[in-house]
């Protein structure tokens, strides 16, 4: 008896701090808007990623073939200023992966069905294009096009708290293939060779 | 004493409810008039540039932007106006909403003005407006050497 009260005050620290350190990790900085407006050092990646160089000074040539692949790619155009070369398109699909259902049924199963996560059920892939021209003779045009998404996820429960469905969270999409095939597409589109810089 | 104490309170209600009437709030003439922090927030926000082809400096913008890691929601060529945002990764805590107008002045060149907003409340903070134009002038810069 005598030995075994040290060990639960121990233990009743340790669990202390334990709660401490979690309540900490909670704790999160904002990022200061003065920071949004810097370049960081992955932007001139990104910018070569998201960018090609084509030899036409025909920028509504280039936007329209654009269009033209994007619906290939299953896109809907949504918007279009041509005075200065901008084309949104998005597309709706489903957002489910066999690893997160997976993931869902493990948990409920080591947790006796006392929780259910929610999964990513639904998303819009939208695609921001930007055509214009670089040189001054007008031989050389620029296309940038970024891709993001918006994930919405489906319903849950934590013990008898049930988590409602809709929770939404955006991500810009930096797989390089995803890009490189847009713009094979694209250049074949408008039989010209996409170049970088 | 009842009663007098009961008369007491009515006039005291009485009081309290006109006391209430004067004090609403009259609106002045210089209801709309600019004050200092605005004049101030005004001249954080605008800076123009040795541009003189609106489409150009529109393009700028948006290729400032976009270098920045802007999404561009919406732009229109005849209003001159570009909107955008960008959300912290991955976390999306914060965000911020910038709307920019490009507008010519009488003597040609262009006047950029961008308001920012962070998290749903404006921004008035000057160092935030000068790392945009920063990246703006960068970018017309070589806009034109090209």
């Amino acid at each position: 008896m005598k030995c075994r009260r040290p060990r639960l005050t121990r233990w009743l620290g340790a669990a202390v701090l334990l709660l401490a350190l979690a309540c900490l990790g909670g704790c999160v900085t904002l990022k200061p808007p003065e920071e949004f407006f810097e370049l960081t050092p992955e932007s001139p990646a990104n910018k070569a990623m998201q960018t090609r160089f084509f030899e036409t000074g025909n920028e509504r040539e280039l936007l329209s073939a654009a269009a033209a692949v994007l619906q290939d790619l299953g896109f809907q155009v949504e918007d279009v200023e041509r005075e200065i070369g901008l084309l949104k398109s998005v597309k709706e699909r489903s957002a489910r992966e066999y690893g997160q259902d997976i993931g869902r049924f493990m948990v409920g199963l080591v947790t006796f069905c006392y929780v259910r996560l929610p999964m990513d059920f639904h998303q819009k892939i939208s695609a921001v294009l930007v055509a214009r021209p670089v040189d001054r003779n007008g031989r050389r045009s620029e296309v940038r096009v970024t891709f993001y998404r918006v994930v919405w996820k489906s319903d849950g429960y934590f013990e008898r708290t049930s988590i409602p469905p809709g929770e939404q969270r955006m991500e810009m999409i930096y797989d390089p293939l995803i890009y490189q095939q847009f713009f094979a597409k694209l250049s074949k589109a408008v039989f010209l060779e996409a170049f970088t810089l | 004493m009842r009663k007098t104490i009961t008369g007491w309170t009515k006039l005291l209600l009485a009081g309290l409810l006109l006391a209430q009437g004067c004090v609403a709030p009259q609106p002045g003439p210089d209801l709309l008039a600019p004050t200092d922090a605005q004049m101030k927030l005004r001249s954080f926000q605008s800076r123009t540039f040795e541009v003189t082809d609106r489409k150009a400096a529109m393009r700028g913008v948006i290729a400032a932007l976009q270098d920045l890691g802007f999404i561009i929601e919406r732009a229109n060529e005849p209003l001159g106006l570009v909107t955008a945002a960008r959300f912290t990764e991955p976390d999306n805590l914060s965000v911020v909403e910038v709307s920019v107008t490009v507008r010519p002045q009488a003597d040609g060149r262009m006047l950029v003005r961008a308001n920012a907003i962070y998290n749903r409340s404006p921004v008035d903070d000057p160092k935030v407006y000068q790392n945009f134009f920063a990246t703006l002038n960068r970018s017309l810069f070589i806009t034109r050497e090209e």
